[in-house]
Formats: structure tokens, sequence, C-alpha cells
């Protein structure tokens, strides 16, 4: 009898186990036609043949000059982005565990931005928008991390105090407020150039990467992400809140900082090279969660990059309006996808106590 | 017969509080207690006495402000983290919340000082977790989210995780809190059964009954010091008279009860036996009245069977009645 138990048991996980799996092939089925997708579709309509031949690099037309100088290097920078902000988003869940926690609604992109600001707007004064492209970017990037991560560090003082998750919402928008109106402070009193190249930047956008930018994203969010890999058991601990993870012999200071530096890293990256792209890192592990219908990081963890990628991938698809002129800004297609899963989160949140 | 080397804890003039240098809040004055292997020991005091807060200390998450705790001979301070994961488990009265989690999910996280850095499931795991959901009943409802979970069950897989921790110790703030009376006293058995095999258990509690009646060794809090013994020595020594001991209740030495302080009532005699007669002195007490030996007037005869009825005599009236409900309510 004890027998039959056990083996249903293990039965039904590895029913569950072949289950996840396949959701997995499918998901990376899906990330790579929405990927050719994103390639293939835009404001310029080309023919697939056309793409084709330029992807292979046997034509030398107008269509492999979108190819492979615009279209390639921003469906690769929306994968990015999708992941870092998506898995940055599932790591501050985990860690304030708060269903509402994301880079940008608690303000960790504001950070960045404002890390961003005193780059373009302050310091760099007297440079030009040509020093800027070079020796620049890594300043910008540092300036983004920096911001993020003293964000970052506001709201651990705060959420060690505050459990409520409306108030740390709250406080999130406030947080945000604070740096907004410091920056308009910086804008007034910056020169015309300057103030320009913050303005355009401020506006989000995944085509305006040079090769070099693409380079130092993509290093960064491959760091990020390795680092987020490694805190996979940490994060399945500290589910159970820091008195029990460190009951179990979690080194709390260690994971946290870890978890930091790691959140900062990812979001600070995007938002220093794309601009505040919102509601991504709040909304995708909460879809991640639903599908999978588990706590478990290990699986959560590569399902949220994965989804993250495809919902950037669409976000992107959908802003260029396929076959118009027009491309909408980005940020505000990807608030429009989160947006509603964070009302919904709320939502059943008022009913059910269980927080994710 | 045990010897001393079986106590596994020992607390030395432990001081516990918050802050520190001008900050300083010291709860208690220096604590000392010990325990041995495999004892159930019950922590009860007064609320905000810092019982929580001893437990806390305990287990090494919250630092002592002065003295010392020694678990197994090694001082709590020289063990490294995971080991002392391996040695001392706990459950605090933290409701965890977190959807999407399974039973099995949360007893597996009990393995978590065991595994190598990236994990893996190793044999000796799977184990442990199958063995912890079956000693806590809960192999049926592994699959099952702790969401879904009823009061007991949830406090049975937290009891299932710290089992999967496979220590020697575990201390539990108030385990029986949230409970319904069957959830208590089968999460009491299950407690017992632990000690059984030899598992030490501190955990604190309100309930005096659990305390007194199923503990080996109670630490009585009071405000000026710790007191530890069977719950019989303290008994004995009146301990618990000056930790329950206001204007209007009391502790009686001689049953082991509480008391309410009320008025000397007036006196009336009861006749009858057994069981039925047992119950109506209880009733007639509650009621204020002192059972009196001598033949007073009012006086009550309890009947021979639930059936019967109950006659009271006031001296110039008799009157009968089908229930102890109804005698009490002539009677007030």
């Amino acid at each position: 009898m004890k027998q039959l138990k056990r083996s249903s048991g293990r039965y039904l996980e590895n029913l569950s186990r072949r289950k996840g799996a396949m959701i997995f092939v499918i998901m990376i089925l899906l990330l790579m036609v929405v990927f050719v997708l994103d390639i293939f579709l835009g404001s310029v309509s080309l023919h697939p043949s056309e793409v084709i031949r330029a992807l292979s690099g046997n034509s030398r037309t107008g269509a492999e000059m979108i190819i492979m100088e615009f279209r390639l290097p921003k469906a690769f920078t929306a994968l990015l982005v999708g992941m870092a902000l998506s898995v940055s988003g599932l790591q501050m869940q985990t860690l304030f565990r708060n269903p509402l926690a994301g880079p940008y609604v608690l303000g960790v992109s504001s950070g960045a931005s404002l890390g961003v600001a005193f780059v373009i707007l302050g310091f760099s004064s007297g440079m030009t928008m040509q020093s800027l492209q070079g020796l620049g970017n890594w300043l910008i990037t540092v300036a983004a991390w920096t911001g993020a991560g003293i964000v970052m560090m506001l709201i651990l003082v705060v959420s060690s105090r505050i459990r409520d998750i409306m108030t740390m919402l709250i406080l999130g928008i406030m947080l945000s407020g604070g740096i907004s109106a410091v920056v308009t402070i910086m804008q007034y009193f910056s020169n015309e150039t300057m103030l320009k190249a913050y303005i355009i930047w401020t506006m989000g956008s995944l085509g305006n990467l040079s090769a070099a930018q693409l380079k130092i994203l993509a290093l960064s969010v491959t760091a990020g992400l390795i680092l987020a890999l490694v805190s996979v058991r940490m994060l399945n601990v500290l589910l159970l809140g820091e008195n029990y993870a460190g009951s179990m012999g979690l080194n709390i200071k260690f994971s946290r900082a870890l978890i930091f530096i790691t959140t900062s890293l990812l979001a600070g990256s995007v938002t220093a090279f794309c601009g505040p792209v919102g509601f991504i890192g709040i909304a995708v592990p909460h879809i991640v969660r639903n599908i999978f219908r588990t706590s478990d990081h290990s699986i959560l963890l590569p399902g949220t990059l994965l989804t993250g990628g495809i919902v950037m991938l669409i976000s992107d698809i959908v802003s260029q309006l396929p076959g118009s002129d027009t491309i909408l800004p980005i940020n505000s297609v990807t608030s429009l996808i989160g947006i509603p899963v964070v009302i919904w989160v709320i939502m059943r949140n008022r009913h059910n106590s269980s927080s994710f | 017969m045990r010897t001393d080397n079986d106590k596994i804890l020992a607390v030395e003039s432990l001081e516990i509080g918050y802050g520190t240098g001008r900050h300083r809040r010291v709860l208690l004055p220096p604590l000392t207690a010990s325990a041995q292997r495999g004892e159930l020991v019950a922590l009860i005091g007064r609320n905000g006495i810092g019982k929580s807060t001893l437990l806390r200390t305990l287990i090494g998450i919250q630092p002592a402000l002065g003295g010392s705790v020694t678990i197994d001979g090694d001082d709590l301070l020289s063990i490294p983290r995971l080991e002392l994961a391996r040695r001392i488990g706990n459950i605090s009265t933290e409701i965890i919340k977190v959807s999407n989690m399974t039973v099995y999910d949360l007893v597996a996280l009990g393995r978590y000082p065991y595994k190598g850095w990236m994990g893996g499931a190793d044999h000796e795991g799977l184990r442990a977790v199958e063995n912890a959901l079956e000693r806590t009943g809960m192999t049926d409802l592994a699959s099952r989210y702790i969401a879904e979970l009823s009061d007991g069950e949830r406090q049975r897989a937290m009891i299932g995780r710290v089992l999967a921790q496979d220590t020697d110790i575990l201390v539990m703030d108030e385990p029986t809190a949230f409970l319904d009376v069957m959830s208590k006293h089968e999460m009491v058995n299950l407690m017992l059964g632990l000690a059984a095999e030899g598992k030490t258990i501190i955990f604190s509690t309100h309930d005096f009954s659990i305390a007194t009646g199923q503990a080996n060794r109670i630490w009585l809090t009071l405000d000026d010091k710790l007191t530890e013994g069977a719950p019989e020595d303290l008994i004995i020594n009146r301990a618990f008279e000056s930790l329950f001991n206001s204007p209007s209740v009391g502790f009686d030495s001689d049953e082991g009860t509480f008391y309410f302080r009320q008025e000397a009532g007036r006196e009336i005699s009861l006749k009858g036996e057994g069981m039925i007669r047992k119950w109506t002195e209880k009733a007639l007490i509650r009621a204020g009245f002192v059972i009196s030996d001598r033949a007073v007037h009012p006086s009550v005869a309890a009947p021979d069977k639930p059936s019967g009825e109950w006659l009271l005599n006031t001296g110039n009236d008799r009157k009968s009645f089908s229930s102890v409900y109804d005698l009490l309510r002539y009677l007030r």
C-alpha cells in the first residue's frame, strides 16, 4: 500500500515534469518564431526572399542595410531587454515578497534615469554629442547601475519596516515622482543640446543603439543573467521570508547583496540604453507563475527568461505597426500589455491574501 | 537513566533583547535553563514577556546581548551557519503565504542546508523528504498547494519541512496557536512522537493544559526570573500561583486548575453519586455556591441517571428540575 502511494506520487511528479518540459519546448519555438517575425515585419515591407537574401549577405541592396543595420540589432536588443527586465522583476518580487515589485513600479528604472540625467545633463555639459557616443557609453551605464542600486537600497530600508504591498507601491510612485522632480530641475539648468539628447533618451527606444552600445548591453545582461542563475536556490529559500531562510542556513546579507547587484545590473543597463521601459518586469513573472503553477525558481527563472524575450519581441512587432510608417514608443506598448496584468494581480490580492 | 551528557541545549546567564550600546534594551534578567535529548520543553509566560525573542535567540537569528547558548557542547556562536541549520530547526508564528508552492516543494526546502551550491536531487535528500511527508501524514497531500491547506494541515507541512531538515532540536513558537481542538491534539501527539524518537522540542504555548499535561519540562518565564522543572515540580513549588495571580483569577495548586475569585457564596448541600453528582457540583460552584458538608438549606439531590430529576429543597419549598440548566436558572 505504502509502495503504491509512493509510486503514484512519483508518477504524478513525472507527469508534471513532462508537461513542464513540453511548455519549455513550445516557449523556445515561439521565441524563435517571434524573433524571425520581428525581422521580417517593419515599417518598410520587404519580401521574405529579400530578407533571406539580405541575411545570407548575398545582396548589396537597401534591404540588407535595413536588415543588418536596423532590424537585426533591434531584435537582439528587444530580446535582451525583455529577458533582463523580467528576470530582475522576478528577483525583486521574491526578495521583497511583494507581487507588485518590479524595476519600473518601485522606481529602480527612475533611479537609473537619474544616473543617466546626471551624465547627460550634468557632468557632460562641456562635452559634445560625439564625445558622449565614445567614452560616454560606459559612463552612462555605470551611472545607471549606481542610480538603480541606490533606489534598491532605499526600497530595502523601507521594506524591512513595511510589509504592506500597497504602501510599498505608493512609496515607489513617490520615489519616482521625487526623482523626476530632480531631473526637471536639472533640465531647467542644462543647455539646449544636452536637453534634446536627454528628452530623446527618455522616450525609450530599442532601435537607437550603436554596435558598441549593443555590445555593452549584451555583456552586462549576460553577466546579470549568470548571477541570476546562481541565485536560484537562494530565491527558493527566500520565498519563506528572511527569518526562515536564515534559520535554514542562508547567508542573508550575501544573498541580498547578490540579488541587488544582479537587479541593478540588469535593470540599470537596459534603462541606460533604451530608456525607461515599463511594466515588463512586473508582469512577465506573474504570467510565468500562472503557466507553470510552481514556486520553484529553477523552473520560474528560465521560464521568465524565455517569456520576457517573447513578450518584448511581440511588443516590438506591435510598436512598428507593420506596413505603416508610424512607430509607437515602445514604453507605451509595454505599458498597455503590462498594466492589465498588474490590475489583475491587485484584484486577486484583494480577495486572496496569498501574495505570489 | 539519563546523565548530564544527554544535555543537548544549555542556556547560561543569557540576556535577550534588542539594540546595542546606549539603545540596548534587555527584556529579561539573565536566563539559565537547559533541555535534555528527547525532551518536550514547554516555554510559558505572559504575552510580551519575550518568549519569541528567547526562541529567536536560541536558533541564532537574533544575537544574544550577553551570556551563552550551548548546543551539544558547542557554543552557538562558534557553529557555522549551515552546520547550525543541520542541528536546530525552527517554526515561527509567521504564516507562510506563497501561492503555487506545493507541500512537496515546501518540505523539500528543508533540505537547503545539505545540498551543494547549485542543488540537485540526491537520493538521501529525496528519502528524507518522503519520510518527512509520511511522518506528518502529508504524503497524500504532497501535490496540494499550501495556500489551499487548512491551518492544521499547513502546520503539519511546516513540521514536515523541519523534519526534512533533520535536526536534533526543534524550536516552535506557538505551534498550536491557530488550530482547532482536533488539530491541536494531533499536533501535540505528533510532537510527543517526535520527542519519543529522540528529538528535543522546545515550544512556546499559552495552552496551560498542554504544557502541564504533556511537557517533560517547563521553562516558566516570570518578570524576575526563569524557573524550570517538571510541571508537577512547578505546581508543588507554587510557581504558577505567582504567574497567575490577579484580583480576578487565581491558580489552585491542589487541583492544578484556575479559578475565578468570587465573594464567598451561599452555602448549599449536595447529595448524589458518581458522574452526575460531580458535574452538578461544578455547576453549583460556577453559579457561586459553596458546597457544604453540613446539612444546610438549600439542598440539592442529584439523580442517578441523566433522565432523572434534580430535587431542590430550599427549606420552605421543594422543586424538581429536568436539567442542570433549569436548576441553575431557578437558583439565580
